[in-house]
């Protein structure tokens, strides 16, 4: 429960528009009862020194869609939402960049510069996904395979610090050395450093033509390799492979997307046609199955995120398949997203579950986190797995951005 | 310090740890000579077990060292500050591993980055990041530098093909960053590392992804009357939605230049400027791309576009580009090479106020540069015994800088800040953004024993250009 009189300071800081007591919003078993809505960034300074003042915490919140991903919080905390900082204010159409504002949505930041031949290069999932959002949790959709992860399109970002410092990194210029790179260190810290208040974006340029294709098939055989195989075609932008599991046997689809001059994605399109045996698709398609990555676990199910070399994706996905419902797989992003379901609130069979991701993801040469899963399932677990070697540097970087751990506390990795 | 110099040789032996006078005089300095600073031993490490040791040695004896590629570095970032170590990476050559199935490849530091690219050629692929140096650069100061090229502007600098790294920390211990599938649990530390300059620790091993050859090539030389025509034609080019490989621009001066050196390329000597525009992708598409960009050159009031024929013919364009600072050595005895970053629509102006700088302070000032990426380099030909000619030269500097950060740009795109260009810092960066820079100094390096005296401005001048600095020198690196 927060107390009266630090809901009351935080008001006075702020204003009392900017603060919501509201009926308690469970966040994997912490009961968040006052959500901050900063106008601006000097008020997202002024809510992080008042918040800090008071003993508490906070945890950023976009569009909420990944709100999911983390440890247990470890500490009382209030929501600061971004959803105040919205629009894009600046946007440069010959330049093809743009400064958006952390709350802006995705596709509030895309209507605007699409007229002019750009597109916004995100493609998370979750239609209130925002600008700030994607770049705190790094998150990506089946599109990244052709736009590029976040950290390759973030030019430069204002961030407040846990202190109420307010900071810049980076720029407006697509190519920039000018001191350390702070911007992929914000990119993919889920709010654990600083509350990003906005981001300067590298655009793409809309493409002449795109073509979108489905196929089906009813065996796991070789269905790595022609996703692999579809994704290094020259226009592929997006390729997606749901599977879903039934017993011995299983249900295959694929959502193709290419993207590029006409000349080149019919030529594309052919190749897709006669050897992934497809078929056009409507354009939703890849949005569709990027929606299946969007869900929540279902009750008693955790899902895992387990990225993979290219030559190992075949296997990881057959050994995926033995045990989960359900696994969608991006072949060009190394990617696949498995969904476990328990026969109980179980801990020995979330044990047993982490374990096998944890076996899943050393065969693919890579690394897991289990980005949904019951508040109990998470219980004495670290959901990023092991951060290994590295440790020691997230504690310290940490402790020097942060103290204080007013910042999504105990959330991120290494339980920090 | 013969106790450094034994130990050091205890781990490296003889052949491979230099410290007589005459020995250390070529390490006194990078590429920008305007910088040096006396090591107290150059060490050749063959492993990360000795890269280790030198680190544990420099440590016991409270000396600083400093990681060094093969010293074509331009902004003064391997320079031995403080008496440092000198650690040279020359002898960790080996390419271990070239994974064609999964494109990457795992290399020690001191590779040479056209090597990399030559050995994946069976393969069908190539290391895209090329420097101008790229027949002598290490990757291992390509990492620490986040180098870029003449085609950055399409595959991106070295941080966007960095997959994981091997550090040895400035305390000796050794961590695994990254993975080779590009993914990573926690932070981005892989990209905290590359572009921080050798100060964070020493690279001793880099997984480095690799990209498939373009399956076609188009090279187009553009000329034009002068050099803001040639800049137009880039914005135009931008606007377009197209993505060149490459957009590079040559000015009369330096077409002069080259013209008149071994690379000559056969340039028109009455040319204002030359623009080299490469395309490459799928090969359906590059037809209709040559045909726009003739379009917007036309436009922009180029007098002639040539289509290279072939690959001698592109190599010929090329030649120009790549040997324009080789070149350069004609013009006079020394070379100052900016290198400021300005948003690409802004092109024209700020090339124009580039050159009227120049022409003030009655120097020899050319350009030849990344104009798709907005990348500058205004090469400044001067003699560094001429101090009333210094004093210009390093007047213009900070003008032209101050111009491209009113622009809207940044101080460095490519080739660091290192001991240049750290006092400028403060026209970019509050004491707030430098204090959080510093943060992630100290997690790595809280001693400031790796690479002293980089990146971060002196306190004077700090304090003098940006009001935001004061106080900068009361923030402790040790937190």
């Amino acid at each position: 429960m927060i107390p009266r009189e630090a809901v009351q300071r935080i008001a006075a800081a702020l204003g009392e528009e900017a603060v919501e007591e509201h009926p308690a919003r469970e966040l994997d078993g912490l009961a968040v009862a006052a959500t901050l809505r900063p106008a601006d960034g000097e008020a997202v300074a002024r809510a992080l020194e008042a918040v800090g003042a008071c003993g508490l915490a906070a945890v950023v919140k976009g569009g909420g869609n990944r709100l999911g991903i983390g440890n247990l919080p470890n500490r009382e905390a209030l929501f600061l939402a971004t959803e105040r900082l919205s629009g894009v204010d600046e946007f440069e159409p010959a330049e093809g960049v743009c400064h958006a504002r952390a709350g802006t949505r995705l596709a509030a930041a895309d209507a605007i510069v699409r007229p002019h031949g750009w597109e916004i290069p995100f493609d998370a999932p979750g239609e209130t996904a925002t600008v700030g959002g994607v770049i705190a949790a790094a998150a990506v959709g089946p599109r990244a395979h052709g736009h590029g992860r976040p950290r390759d399109l973030v030019l430069g970002l204002e961030v407040a610090l846990a202190s109420g410092q307010r900071t810049h990194c980076g720029g407006r210029v697509v190519k920039n050395v000018t001191g350390y790179d702070l911007n992929k260190l914000y990119t993919g810290s889920f709010g654990s450093l600083g509350v990003i208040e906005g981001a300067w974006l590298r655009l793409r340029p809309l493409p002449e033509r795109t073509a979108v294709f489905e196929a089906s098939a009813s065996r796991l055989e070789g269905v790595g390799a022609r996703g692999l195989a579809a994704a290094r075609r020259a226009t592929a932008r997006a390729v997606a492979i749901a599977v879903s599991v039934r017993g011995a046997e299983c249900d295959v689809r694929f959502a193709i997307e290419l993207a590029g001059d006409a000349p080149s994605v019919e030529r594309d399109a052919a190749w897709i046609e006669e050897h992934c045996d497809a078929r056009a698709a409507e354009a939703g398609a890849v949005d569709r199955m990027r929606a299946l990555q969007g869900r929540d676990a279902e009750a008693f199910g955790l899902r895992f995120r387990i990225d993979a070399l290219s030559s190992r994706l075949e296997p990881v996905l057959a050994q995926l398949c033995g045990r989960c419902t359900s696994v969608l797989v991006y072949p060009g992003l190394g990617l696949l997203f498995a969904d476990l379901r328990l026969d109980r609130a179980d801990a020995g069979q979330v044990d047993s579950a982490f374990r096998f991701a944890a076996r899943s993801a050393r065969a693919g040469g890579g690394s897991f986190v289990c980005e949904s899963a019951p508040a109990w399932a998470k219980q004495g677990r670290d959901v990023f797995g092991a951060a290994a070697s590295a440790l020691p540097l997230i504690e310290s970087l940490k402790q020097r951005f942060d103290p204080g751990r007013i910042l999504n506390p105990g959330r991120f990795a290494g339980g920090i | 310090m013969s106790g450094l110099i034994e130990a050091l040789a205890s781990v490296v032996g003889q052949d491979g740890c230099l410290s007589r006078p005459e020995e250390l005089l070529v390490y006194e300095c990078d590429a920008l000579t305007l910088h040096a600073a006396k090591p107290t031993a150059v060490v050749f490490p063959r492993s990360t077990d000795d890269v280790v040791r030198i680190v544990e040695a420099c440590r016991r004896f409270g000396t600083p060292f400093v990681p060094r590629g093969a010293g074509t570095g331009l902004s003064g970032g391997a320079t031995a500050n403080e008496g440092a170590v000198v650690v040279e990476c020359s002898r960790m050559n080996r390419i271990l591993e070239l994974n064609a199935e999964d494109r990457y490849a795992v290399v020690e530091p001191g590779v040479v980055n056209a090597d990399l690219s030559k050995a994946a050629l069976p393969s069908g692929l190539f290391y895209a990041p090329d420097p101008s140096s790229q027949l002598a650069c290490t990757i291992g100061g390509n990492v620490a530098e986040n180098s870029g090229g003449p085609h950055t502007l399409k595959y991106g600098a070295t941080t966007n093909h960095v997959l994981a790294l091997e550090l040895v920390l400035p305390s000796g211990a050794v961590v695994q960053l990254g993975s080779a599938t590009g993914w990573t649990v926690g932070y981005d530390w892989v990209g905290a590392v590359v572009g921080s300059e050798g100060t964070l620790g020493i690279v001793t091993q880099a997984t480095l992804r690799l990209e498939p050859i373009p399956e076609g090539v188009e090279t187009l030389l553009g000329i034009f009357a002068d050099v803001v025509a040639a800049c137009r034609t880039v914005s135009g080019i931008i606007q377009s939605g197209l993505v060149p490989a490459a957009l590079e621009v040559i000015d009369r001066r330096t077409i002069a230049a080259v013209e008149a050196s071994v690379y000559a390329a056969g340039l028109p000597l009455d040319a204002g400027a030359v623009l080299i525009v490469e395309l490459d992708g799928p090969a359906p598409a590059l037809p209709a791309q040559v045909e726009r960009v003739r379009g917007i050159a036309a436009r922009e009031g180029a007098t002639r576009v040539e289509v290279a024929r072939d690959d001698a013919e592109r190599q010929r364009f090329w030649r120009a580009r790549k040997g324009a600072f080789g070149a350069m050595g004609r013009m006079a005895p020394d070379l100052y090479v900016h290198d400021a970053v300005v948003p690409r629509a802004r092109l024209p102006e700020v090339i124009e106020k580039v050159c009227a700088i120049g022409d003030r302070y009655g120097l020899k000032l050319s350009n030849v540069f990344h104009a798709g990426d907005g990348n500058l380099h205004p090469n400044i030909s001067f003699d560094r015994r001429d101090s009333d000619e210094l004093e210009r030269v390093i007047a213009a500097g900070a003008e032209i800088l101050e111009t491209c950060v009113e622009a809207g740009g940044v101080i460095s795109g490519e080739h660091g800040i290192g001991s240049e260009k750290r006092d400028y810092m403060g026209l970019l960066f509050s004491e707030a953004d430098l204090d959080a820079m510093k943060r992630l100094r100290t997690v790595f390096d809280p001693d400031g024993v790796c690479n002293p005296g980089k990146i971060f401005p002196t306190t004077r001048f700090c304090v003098e250009s940006n009001p935001r600095a004061r106080g900068y020198d009361r923030v402790p690196l040790e937190s």
